[in-house]
């Protein structure tokens, strides 16, 4: 049996796609030489949507976490900002790393108490412990309680430079979401996480250690969710809580997310695009931006129950970031000359 | 090579499969989600909201140009952002927004005249959704897409707080109003040294609204127990405050506050307030509710047959819709009065009364008066009368200048930023009103209070509510 069967995950498309996108990052990383202030607080927006919808999908897609919480997470960001930034006094890009990284120190405990439910008993759960983060930060005048506080230390930035530094931390956080869930995906835990997904029970008599898996998951998306939220506020610049830790933030990641394509890498990138040109397009006309936002995802679940990338893959099968194995099958010739 | 295809196939079926599976779980959630975030956003916002059907769409832009006749020359237009809620649990202060408008597109259609030079007049309308988040998005999408020259903005600190931070941190000059100054300038840290450089404020504070609503309580005989609901929200939070809010001044004039503490917004029971309340003898209930809040507190308060003799209260009674919402429940809800049509001021723009302003309002909307109609006028009075005082339009410092020198005598009183309480504060005057029994309208805000400007004639005295 000369004839191996092979196991190839890069394809032509995927390596046309790594350069693409080597291309995109780089074109994206000289926006703040060439595009306007307005275009770049757009695309802050766009790529801190897409890092938070990234991680709902490596959580929701990949690790079957469905959590209508990581609101929390943002919430923790944007008052990891202001804590750092304000009353400890480190330079406010510094304090949305650090507050990222404070979001996934207190995934930890979160994860203790939220893993102790399972399928709609943990997506109920993680939004009330959400609800529990969302009432600390109200009931806390340390962090301006009710009132909400305004981040002053990144308002007293020069505009050039809060504009800029804002930009690459937004596009680190977007970038470095769709880099990380790959490189998680292309590891060891990547192929526990496809086990998981696939059966929990048999993937637990594999050998595969479940709760580990998912709570490495669980803190790579609070990081993710964290840093993303700080940098919203970086460009917000006010924190108010009901608004910080609104249960709106998932609803926007689900939406992304199922409008994309779950449980792929670029069904996310596709869903952002598609919620920023519907923004755009319609949020003059008030309520019915919101009825035509539900129509079409009630169209795109009815329609493509994969979100509009799986249309895509199926069409061209046509994927641009090989997270998966396909077994390839020997030459014919090579097939003939072995029967 | 058709059989690797066909391989492709096989796998895709089986990932399809799993996917359509996990797919149904997760749609599920995400439907809950989606399914209950309208929900949520209706308890608060359906009550207010729903007579706003006839709201203008959220964004309006209204372009003039000027029909230059002779002499002066035509300039570059003008932009002027103005950002206020239409939509969501704050839509009452957005409620005048299409009037007013669409007078000011009527007012600038000749262009506004800047040093002898026409410039046309764009006005670039913005809906905060109610939502700070959203609200400082269109002020940075105003100031850095559209480049506006100026942003107006108003109620609520939700609302005037995020956009004059924005504004603050872009450099570019901000009027707002309808907000207690206090929350607005103590709540985004202001420093009474230092004060802000783009940002200006005209409204009145705390200290009026509390000499009003003593005045309105002297007019009725009560056991002089005071029961409070302050939400924990920048309004709540500045009554409260021990020493900058009521309790202070209320305790030197003899009054004991009963404080059940501050309760989040969109609160579904209120039963501990009540039956605390009920426990103290309170015979006044005072308090800043949003409205949804007010009318859920008041209808609990009637079941559980708490009757206190005096309600007064802000933002929650400013507007004859929330009134209406209590049905029967309305008559004799007193609240702090900042514009109505009996004031004696005009406009500097129109030349119209407040009489006539709202008479005018009532006429193209079949709406009764509000008074926000009022404000959001004056603030484009202010607005006009800053850029074409300005030395060079196209210098936001000298508009920001020309703003700091203002005095102008408008709709709501004259304006002036010099002496205000703090740097970039301007004061307006404020009386009380009671919400009685109306002629065209289900319910009339009577004036009852005048003390600060005994120009506005008063229609009676407090009454206590009927049935205490």
């Amino acid at each position: 049996m000369s004839g191996e069967l092979t196991v190839v995950r890069a394809t032509t498309a995927s390596r046309l796609g790594a350069v693409a996108g080597v291309a995109a990052l780089t074109a994206l990383a000289t926006v703040p030489f060439w595009a306007s202030a307005g275009d770049m607080r757009l695309l802050v927006e766009a790529l801190t949507l897409l890092a938070l919808a990234q991680m709902w999908n490596l959580l929701a897609g990949y690790a079957g976490l469905v959590s209508i919480g990581q609101q929390a997470f943002v919430g923790i960001g944007a008052y990891g900002l202001y804590y750092f930034g304000d009353k400890v006094g480190v330079h406010p890009f510094l304090a949305a790393g650090l507050a990222g990284l404070a979001a996934a120190a207190l995934a930890i405990p979160t994860a203790g108490l939220a893993f102790r439910l399972r399928g709609g008993y943990f997506a109920i759960g993680t939004w009330v412990i959400a609800e529990v983060y969302h009432l600390l930060a109200v009931n806390t005048s340390y962090l301006g309680g009710g009132s909400g506080v305004t981040v002053g230390s990144a308002a007293a930035l020069e505009r050039g430079t809060r504009e800029d530094g804002t930009y690459w931390l937004a596009l680190a956080a977007g970038a470095g979401a769709v880099i990380l869930v790959y490189a998680v995906l292309r590891s060891r835990l990547g192929l526990a996480l496809t086990a998981i997904r696939d059966n929990e029970e048999a993937a637990e008599s594999l050998g595969v250690d479940l709760v580990r898996a998912k709570l490495v998951v669980y803190v790579l998306a609070g990081l993710g969710c964290g840093l993303a939220g700080a940098v919203i506020y970086l460009n917000l610049l006010r924190i108010q809580p009901d608004a910080a830790f609104t249960v709106n933030w998932t609803a926007y990641m689900i939406f992304i997310v199922v409008i994309g394509g779950i449980g792929t890498i670029e069904g996310p990138i596709v869903g952002t695009a598609v919620f920023f040109v519907l923004r755009e397009l319609l949020s003059g006309y008030g309520t019915w931006y919101l009825v035509a936002l539900g129509g079409v995802a009630v169209v795109v679940m009815l329609a493509a129950p994969g979100g509009l990338w799986s249309l895509v893959q199926r069409r061209f099968d046509l994927r641009l970031f090989p997270v998966q194995r396909r077994l390839r099958l020997p030459p014919a010739p090579e097939r003939e000359a072995n029967p | 090579m058709e059989k690797q295809t066909g391989g492709g196939d096989r796998y895709d079926a089986l990932v399809e499969r799993i996917t359509r599976r996990n797919f149904i779980k997760i749609a599920g959630a995400a439907g809950l989600v989606a399914g209950l975030a309208p929900v949520l956003a209706a308890c608060g916002g359906g009550e207010e909201a729903a007579p706003e059907t006839t709201a203008p769409a959220t964004e309006t832009v209204a372009t003039t140009t000027p029909a230059t006749t002779g002499g002066g020359a035509t300039g570059r237009p003008l932009k002027i952002g103005y950002v206020t809620p239409q939509t969501g649990a704050l839509a009452g202060f957005g409620e005048a927004d299409t009037f007013v408008l669409a007078e000011m597109e009527k007012r600038f259609a000749d262009g506004l005249d800047v040093g002898g030079t026409t410039h046309p007049v764009e006005i670039v309308a913005r809906d905060s959704e109610s939502d700070p988040n959203r609200a400082a998005e269109v002020a940075g999408s105003l100031v850095l897409d559209d480049g506006v020259d100026l942003v107006l903005v108003e109620g609520t600190p939700e609302t005037t707080n995020p956009v004059s931070d924005t504004c603050e941190a872009n450099g570019v000059p901000c009027i707002s109003s309808v907000a207690p100054w206090q929350p607005w300038f103590f709540g985004r840290n202001g420093d009474p040294a230092a004060g802000f450089q783009w940002t200006y404020h005209f409204f009145w504070g705390l200290e009026d609204i509390i000499a009003v609503f003593l005045s309105m309580w002297s007019q009725v005989e009560t056991n002089k127990m005071v029961g409070a609901i302050w939400p924990n929200d920048g309004d709540g939070n500045a009554w409260g405050d021990p020493e900058l809010g009521f309790p202070k001044p209320l305790t030197e004039a003899g009054y004991t506050i009963t404080d059940p503490g501050r309760y989040p917004n969109l609160t579904d029971d209120f039963s501990a307030q009540i039956s605390e309340f009920k426990s103290k003898g309170v015979e006044i209930v005072t308090g800043v509710p949003i409205p949804p809040d007010w009318t859920t507190f008041w209808t609990q308060a009637a079941q559980q047959g708490f009757k206190p003799k005096i309600a007064s209260i802000g933002k929650a009674l400013l507007f004859p819709a929330s009134v209406e919402a209590l049905g029967e429940l309305g008559d004799g809800m007193s609240t702090e009065v900042w514009w109505s049509p009996t004031h004696p001021f005009t406009s500097s723009l129109t030349g119209q009364s407040a009489g006539d302003l709202a008479a005018a309002y009532t006429t193209a909307t079949q709406r009764q008066w509000t008074q926000p109609i009022g404000f959001a006028h004056a603030l484009f009075e202010v607005g006009a009368d800053a850029l074409s005082r300005s030395a060079d339009v196209d210098d936001k410092a000298a508009i920001a200048a020309a703003i700091a020198a203002t005095s102008l005598d408008t709709v709501v009183g004259n304006i002036t930023w010099e002496g205000g309480p703090v740097p970039n504060v301007a004061k307006t005057k404020l009386v009380g009103g009671q919400w009685s029994p109306g002629t065209d309208f289900p319910y009339d805000l009577v004036i009852v209070e005048n003390a600060a400007l005994p120009d506005v004639p008063t229609g009676g005295t407090l009454r206590p509510i009927p049935g205490s």
